[in-house]
């Protein structure tokens, strides 16, 4: 069923097999789970390459990918958004009790800036996108494995990579760079929602003239091309884990739940590593001169 | 009709034959979540009486589920708050308090940072994406192939051998999880005050001292027992619920961990203000 996609493992001639020592079988415990992950890696890396191999082809089903964007904006877009303006609302409501504490309400504008730009929107877009998209994406694409809707494509000559997994990842990268700025300015209101209706404890113009000089628009830009690696990285390790599962509906459920664990772990690493190389340790703050 | 199903896995109505759970309509029309939501209420109730009843018969299974959930859990969740805190409060927060020219008192802004914040919901969240998930998956396949119909024929409680160790055992070990993942998001920080901002140690952990409270730790505690409530409740709904084969079980894995974040961080918001406000005493500087 799955010949297309696996490999026979090189067996060698048979030899007496010595159950292993002591020793060895602790070495092993260290060993195994290292080398299992690496294995993981390897073929998530395999596949993700075939994925963008398969994308200049993905032009024939431009039907697909235009539905897989519908799909996106009536399923995905009013969660994400709305996530973000709860973000919103702990961002602002931090930005003022910190600022506060440091005798510097006026520059609230300066937390609200940062906040929303180089961590929470990536990091708020990386999980809802590994929770809402990527596990609809294990599910559905998992199912289609189960049910082996995947081969019989193959053998109709429709090439699966290119109809399932390019057209979703193209759909994925259109609609991004929309939500990611609406998602921002709904960011924005949530924080100004908090600071000006809510507590109040600042006026309109001490906190926009703060908050809008600190924004600028490389750091938007980068904020973005964090959040759209993220999103692909984790959309491609979704498809990954959907299109490996088998073993009936357990295995669609322990597919989805593992693909949880890949996006939370993934997620963290690429938005810290770039942030730091983004921004690093200049804060680009024009405060005080 | 959710909610009639979500009604049926407690004791009283729990022998009753299910042929009509598959031919009621998937989404539930317009107020599908308001069916939803009642039957999770209905069912927290259910989970909390069956507590206390005394039969303890849900023990072992709960032994059993809070080592999974540690097994499942622990290192991804810590792994993740060690890197978020070193970049989030660390670099970007080093930033912010740079600016006002007091890297030196990057301990106190932790307080704000990772005790109130950061490690209770990325604790949440790792419980949901990754124990929450699992579990879902697990009720949810024992719901495909009828085990749970077979243990209720059985005149198995439902609710008190399948979730109340579980709702238990999320719990405990949220809270568990809770104090590792905000001792190890203030060694994040630290790392970051000390490498990046070539601060020192003392300052850092002098800061941090005389900013933390009993309230932010009370609040806290409250806050990730909660959390693992909620991604319990959530999380054996749904799974509970499911229908309609392998996508079946997929699909509601995935609105589980929806709905589970979205709660996660509505309750963060509103808890939060609720501290802030209460007790202002946690948002002075010492």
């Amino acid at each position: 069923m799955e010949a297309s996609t696996l490999t026979t493992p090189y067996r060698r001639a048979q030899e007496p097999e010595a159950s292993p020592g002591t020793l060895e079988r602790i070495a092993n415990g260290f060993v195994d789970p290292v080398r299992n992950l690496l294995v993981e890696a390897g073929e998530m890396g395999a596949f993700s390459f075939r994925c963008f191999l398969e994308i200049r082809g993905v032009w024939r089903y431009t039907a697909e990918l235009l539905r897989q964007v519908g799909i996106l904006i009536i399923g995905s877009a009013l969660v994400l958004l709305s996530m973000q303006f709860t973000f919103g609302l702990t961002c602002g409501n931090e930005a003022t009790y910190v600022m506060r504490g440091y005798g510097a309400s006026s520059y609230e504008g300066v937390f609200t800036a940062i906040c929303p730009i180089r961590e929470a929107t990536p990091f708020m877009f990386a999980y809802m996108v590994g929770a809402k998209i990527g596990c609809g994406y294990v599910a559905e694409i998992g199912s289609m494995r189960i049910n082996e809707e995947i081969d019989a494509m193959e053998s109709l000559g429709i090439n699966p990579m290119r109809y399932i997994c390019s057209t979703r990842l193209i759909a994925n990268l259109l609609i991004s760079f929309p939500i990611f700025f609406l998602g921002m300015l709904v960011f924005f209101c949530g924080e100004m929602f908090v600071i000006l209706v809510q507590i109040k404890e600042v006026s309109f113009a001490t906190w926009s003239s703060v908050h809008w000089n600190f924004l600028d628009l490389p750091s938007f830009f980068y904020s973005y091309t964090k959040t759209v690696i993220m999103w692909l990285a984790i959309v491609m390790c979704a498809m990954y884990y959907g299109y490996r599962a088998r073993g009936g509906p357990v295995g669609v459920g322990a597919a989805t739940a593992r693909s949880m664990v890949a996006a939370l772990c993934l997620t963290m690493v690429v938005n810290e590593g770039f942030t730091y190389f983004f921004w690093g340790v200049n804060p680009h703050l024009p405060v005080g001169g | 009709m959710s909610a009639r199903v979500g009604t049926q896995v407690g004791s009283r109505t729990a022998r009753r034959p299910r042929a009509t759970a598959e031919s009621s309509s998937a989404g539930g029309g317009a107020f599908g979540w308001l069916d939803e939501f009642a039957g999770m209420m209905i069912l927290t109730g259910q989970t909390f009486v069956m507590t206390f009843k005394p039969p303890y018969s849900w023990f072992p299974e709960f032994l059993e589920q809070s080592w999974l959930v540690t097994k499942r859990a622990f290192l991804p969740c810590m792994f993740c708050t060690l890197v978020f805190s070193w970049g989030a409060p660390g670099i970007s927060g080093g930033s912010i308090v740079a600016t006002l020219g007091t890297p030196d008192r990057l301990g106190s802004f932790s307080i704000m940072a990772s005790v109130r914040e950061l490690s209770t919901w990325i604790n949440g969240m790792c419980v949901a994406g990754i124990a929450g998930t699992a579990i879902c998956a697990d009720l949810g396949a024992r719901k495909i192939r009828e085990e749970l119909d077979a243990l209720a024929v059985l005149g198995t409680d439902l609710v008190k051998t399948l979730i109340v160790p579980r709702f238990l055992a999320l719990g405990l070990m949220t809270v568990i999880f809770n104090y590792w993942n905000t001792a190890i998001s203030i060694i994040g920080q630290m790392f970051a005050d000390m490498m990046v901002w070539h601060q020192t140690a003392a300052g850092f952990i002098m800061t941090f001292a005389s900013n933390f409270s009993i309230a932010e730790i009370a609040f806290n505690f409250l806050k990730v027992l909660s959390f693992g409530f909620i991604v319990a409740i959530v999380c054996c709904y749904k799974g509970m619920n499911a229908r309609g084969g392998a996508a079946g079980v997929g699909r509601a894995v995935n609105q589980a961990v929806v709905i589970a974040f979205c709660l996660i961080y509505v309750y963060n918001y509103l808890i939060n203000a609720i501290l802030l406000a209460a007790f202002p005493e946690t948002a002075q500087l010492h």
